[in-house]
């Protein structure tokens, strides 16, 4: 796991003092969007080998959303960006 | 209002106090706990703008009263108790671009002085604390230890920590254990 995170707001921070969500790619499927769209919602995520967006939480310093881009097998980090920043949020 | 008058006692009244560690290495490290007089958290509503210039006029006055703690939040701080009234009456200065939410019985401060100073805290967080990047007056919210605390610079050898009051002692004791090899002088007393 990447151990260095450069939050935006903090600076590069170790990874313990992060929380992450997972998947900063998946869309809330509509209400009424079926059993199936929300059982995928809910529960199936993959497990990819690579580049992924995933949603870390600052928890331990500006408590911020932030949408980091790392590659799962090399541990580099790509970028990382406020989620509340236009375009970050599916 | 309240029922009944609650009583306040300090966070680290009955905390470790006096000298531990080395004897006398020049190095020594100064703990205290400081006033437990206001502290209030300021949140800026959403698209209030630029705050920075707006925030001291929340404070007393006094260096380091305004604390940046992440975007839109601060925490200004100082020695005197306020009052729900008093602390109601600055509302109006912010003129609905922001909030204020007393936190004045929620979190402590711990002063920490010494020339070993950045290295003592330097065991507790990742946090640069070098002055070049680390300048007086300038704040940090990390992690010392397993404890999230808002480590402010106010000197070239003082920091002061702002820790949840329930994890004050526990920060307070593990502040000794790191600072043990300069030798450590802990006061509680106020």
């Amino acid at each position: 796991m990447a151990s260095l995170i450069a939050c935006p707001h903090c600076g590069p921070r170790p990874k313990e003092e992060f929380t992450v969500r997972g998947d900063a790619g998946i869309t809330r499927p509509a209400p009424d969007a079926g059993e199936d769209a929300w059982y995928a919602y809910v529960y199936l995520r993959d497990n990819p080998r690579g580049r992924h967006k995933e949603h870390w939480h600052h928890t331990s310093g500006c408590r911020r959303w932030l949408v980091v881009e790392r590659d799962t097998m090399t541990h580099a980090i790509y970028k990382v960006t406020d989620a509340s920043a236009p375009g970050e949020t599916a | 209002m309240a029922d009944f008058a609650l009583l306040h006692r300090p966070a680290l009244a009955i905390a470790k106090s006096g000298s531990f560690g080395a004897p006398s290495t020049g190095k020594r490290i100064t703990l205290t706990a400081l006033p437990e007089g206001h502290v209030l958290h300021v949140l800026a509503a959403r698209g209030g703008g630029d705050l920075t210039g707006l925030i001291p006029r929340i404070g007393d006055g006094s260096a380091h009263a305004v604390r940046p703690y992440g975007p839109g939040q601060w925490f200004v701080i100082g020695d005197a108790s306020l009052s729900a009234a008093e602390i109601f009456g600055k509302t109006p200065v912010l003129d609905g671009k922001a909030s204020i939410s007393d936190q004045g019985q929620g979190r402590v401060r711990i002063g920490i002085s010494g020339a070993a100073v950045e290295a003592v805290l330097a065991k507790g967080t990742a946090v640069d604390l070098a002055l070049s990047n680390f300048p007086v007056g300038h704040s940090a919210m990390t992690l010392v230890g397993h404890i999230s605390a808002l480590i402010s610079r106010t000197g070239a050898e003082n920091f002061e920590l702002l820790v949840l009051r329930g994890f004050a002692e526990s920060l307070w004791d593990e502040l000794i254990q790191m600072g043990l090899e300069f030798g450590v002088d802990a006061k509680t007393a106020r």
